[in-house]
């Protein structure tokens, strides 16, 4: 049992050695570490290497955003947005693809099951080896940045290294839909093209889902916003009106409240308010069956996106994120001109940040692992079942 | 032949060593590769499974080696069902066309598999040198695979069926790409393992090689088993003599002599055709000449003595006399049912023969 174990694992070892793609896959790594090593900022803006690029626009700089966030930013961004989840994703991707059809290619999957030795327990160990690939890849490259940050960015961040099991599992979903087409095809070529659509697929989704999202949370705040001014309003018409008929000699009953008309015939915009208010109200619930189907579709597949984004939701904390992206955020208020509201863009990304961190790690995680064990278990079951 | 099977199996003897009754297999698709085989190997001897392309010979040690899955199967491997895991740590197999990985080294080959059958580490490593010396490799096991020819790879997937000093060894056309001197090797390697006690099944498709090594043998045609038996009981009572001759049969009064003995049940082959004539002795025996060569099919000696008396009356001068045995070739085609009936074909001398005997391919090919 533990003699088959360490061999199948020095195996696998030797198995991603002989990967000349693994190698490169790390130089490449390497690479992108030392380039955003070399981004630094000071107090007159970014620089790289020893220039400070003062052109950018926004006129960015050490006391707006601290080095800390920015390291920690481009290593999500960059580091993790852009080279682990796309680039180097692809590349594990390719290199990993053929390892399950390698394995059941006639003429080697008899040397294996003929020894005493599970057919479940074969499979999964080669879809761990797959795993490994990236593994050894993420902790690579987070190891790395761990380093930067730490000595450009003067923090010693240890949380960085919840992205290794993050980006695993996040390329444990796509390489589950890879292991079972492998097993399904035997084809290295169609496995892999058939997990790249599924995960454009899935791509196609979140970009869908984030929109809605994001519309839906400008509707929202539309409309809190609308009441909150026709509730302000009203208090202010009631006010009004009671002075008013206190003048006439024509006193308003105890508790008296404006009416919609009474508030339009002292604040005549209000009437335009309204209406906007119950445009955003009836969008809103146009929105909703929308929204919530795609998250009935997205509760089943696996989340990538999401998965990858926990990451930044442990790191940077959203009051870090209000500290960035804007301190003194206004609240939105009514035209008088149009009865429109004015919003605040930085307050409607924070609410839709804010909108997608509602959605539990357990939702998140929980059902993309589901369907990757769901995954998995087909893969075994037709493996352990067909004549090879 | 089924009753006989299935007392076996309720008595168990333990000197079988694979002992199946009833294998079948059909594939998806609706091909029979199996239709109900019996056969049984006594432990220790070598055992040759013989047959025509897809007849069904890789498919039944895939069975065996729990590679596919029986559509039925009555059965035991060392006193335990087929299938069952466990007794595979004792059994050595060579499956055809085998690929090992090519990232690995031959030694590394041996030390992966062994390991997977669960040999400890101390006995990977004392055994590794030994086996690759065995077939030849010695100066080879640090190369990868990837570089090695196709013999090279059969020498390694044999020493690597041995990692783990197995009881039985299944091997799967193991001379296959391998040069007259390696079958030969092999060939001693094979009789080293039976020297030791351990049972060997071999598939091949080289007759006169199993003719060399094997105690026993099944031919398996269309997945069905055919003949089963030692070589001397399937060949027995086939037997035939030869008498060569220095003269030319064509010669008169010789040929008229011969055209006359050939020809007396002519009827039954059709009107004899030139020199090369088939007929038969009045006393039943088939005979016939080819060039200057006289069969007789008969084991019993009287029978040829009229015959040397009047081929010598006539003038013939006698070189040689032989009698022979029909070799594997012979019964295989007679299994097959390919040209010619047991020992129509040449004659052959198991021993003479040269080695790469061309495999015969025969009808009933795509079952
Ligand atoms: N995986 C498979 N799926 C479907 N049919 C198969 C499969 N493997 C073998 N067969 C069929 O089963 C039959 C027996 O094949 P098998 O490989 O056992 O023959 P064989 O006797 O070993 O032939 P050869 O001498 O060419 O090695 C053939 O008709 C073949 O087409
Ligand atoms: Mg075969």
């Amino acid at each position: 049992m533990m003699t088959q174990t360490v061999a199948l694992f020095v195996d696998a070892y030797r198995e991603l050695n002989a990967k000349k793609l693994f190698w490169i896959t790390m130089l490449l790594s390497g690479l992108v570490v030392s380039i955003y090593a070399m981004i630094g900022i000071n107090e007159e803006g970014i620089t790289f290497l020893w220039f400070t690029l003062d052109f950018l626009p926004g006129n960015i700089n050490s006391e707006q955003i601290p080095p800390e966030i920015l390291y920690k930013g481009l290593f999500m961004n960059l580091g993790i947005g852009i080279w682990l989840t796309w680039i180097a994703t692809i590349l594990a991707l390719i290199s990993t693809a053929g390892i399950i059809p390698d394995m059941i290619a006639g003429g080697s999957i008899e040397m294996l099951l003929s020894k005493p030795i599970s057919r479940t327990r074969l499979f999964l160990t080669k879809y761990l080896t797959g795993l490994l690939f990236a593994g050894l890849q993420v902790l690579a490259f987070t190891t790395a940045s761990f380093l930067v940050i730490g000595i450009r960015g003067n923090v010693w961040e240890p949380g960085l290294f919840l992205a290794v099991p993050l980006v695993v599992c996040f390329f444990s979903y796509l390489y589950g839909v890879c292991a079972l087409l492998g097993v399904l095809t035997r084809s290295t070529i169609a496995s892999l093209l058939i997990t790249l659509l599924f995960w454009c697929g899935l791509f196609v989704m979140n970009m869908g889902d984030a929109i809605l999202l994001s519309f839906k949370v400008q509707y929202e705040v539309q409309r809190d916003g609308y009441t909150m001014g026709i509730d302000r309003s009203r208090e202010g018409a009631t006010k009004i009106i009671t002075a008013r008929r206190e003048k006439e000699g024509n006193p308003v009953p105890e508790g008296f409240i404006a009416t919609d008309e009474e508030m339009q015939s002292v604040m005549p915009w209000m009437a335009s308010t309204i209406e906007y208010r119950d445009e955003a109200e009836e969008t809103l619930g146009k929105l909703e069956p929308w929204a919530k189907g795609v998250y009935a579709v997205k509760t089943l597949v696996p989340k990538t996106g999401e998965t990858i984004a926990l990451l930044e939701r442990w790191l940077i904390s959203m009051a870090d994120l209000e500290a960035i992206t804007d301190g003194d955020a206004e609240e939105p208020t009514i035209d008088e001109e149009s009865g429109r509201i004015n919003l605040d863009d930085n307050e409607l990304q924070l609410r839709t940040q804010e909108a997608f961190r509602e959605r539990s790690v357990l939702w998140v995680l929980g059902t993309s692992l589901m369907f990757e064990c769901l995954v998995l278990g087909g893969a075994v079951f037709v493996f352990a079942r067909r004549d090879n | 032949m089924n009753a006989e099977a299935t007392a076996a199996l309720s008595a168990s003897s333990p000197d079988w060593a694979i002992d199946l009754a009833d294998v079948a297999k059909t594939y998806k698709g609706k091909i029979e590769a199996l239709k109900g085989i019996n056969m049984r190997i006594r432990q220790g001897e070598v055992f040759g499974l013989l047959g025509p392309n897809g007849a069904g010979k890789s498919t039944l040690v895939k069975i065996l080696m729990t590679v596919i899955r029986p559509t039925r199967c009555k059965g035991t491997m060392l006193g335990q069902p087929i299938g069952s895991q466990s007794i595979l740590r004792r059994i050595g197999y060579l499956p055809e066309h085998h690929r090992f990985p090519s990232y690995l080294t031959g030694a590394q080959v041996l030390d992966f598999y062994a390991a997977l059958t669960e040999v400890p580490r101390a006995t990977r490593k004392a055994r590794i040198p030994e086996l690759l010396e065995l077939v030849g490799m010695q100066d080879w096991g640090a190369v990868k695979v990837s570089r090695y020819s196709k013999g090279m790879r059969q020498r390694v997937g044999i020493a690597q069926a041995l990692m783990n000093d197995p009881d039985i060894v299944l091997l799967d056309e193991p001379t296959d790409g391998v040069d007259p001197v390696g079958r030969r090797d092999i060939r001693e390697i094979l009789a080293e393992l039976k020297r030791r006690g351990k049972t060997v099944f071999l598939n091949s498709h080289l007759l006169s090689e199993l003719e060399m090594v094997c105690d026993r043998v099944a031919i398996l045609v269309q997945g069905q088993v055919a003949k089963q038996g030692t070589i001397d009981e399937l060949t027995a009572g086939k037997e035939r003599y030869e008498i060569e001759l220095a003269t030319p049969t064509k010669q008169p009064p010789l040929a008229e002599m011969l055209h006359q003995l050939v020809s007396t049940n002519w009827e039954q082959y059709g009107p004899p055709k030139g020199w090369h004539d088939a007929g038969q002795l009045r006393s039943g025996e088939a005979i016939r000449v080819v060039n200057n060569m006289v069969q007789v099919h008969s084991s019993d000696a009287a029978t040829i003595q009229p015959i040397i008396d009047q081929l010598r009356a006539h003038g013939a001068v006698i070189k040689s006399i032989r009698q022979l045995r029909p070799s594997l070739e012979d019964l295989f085609m007679a299994a097959v049912g390919d040209d010619g009936g047991v020992g129509g074909s040449k004659p052959c001398n198991a021993n003479k023969k040269p080695l790469a005997a061309a495999p015969h391919t025969a009808k009933g090919d795509a079952s």
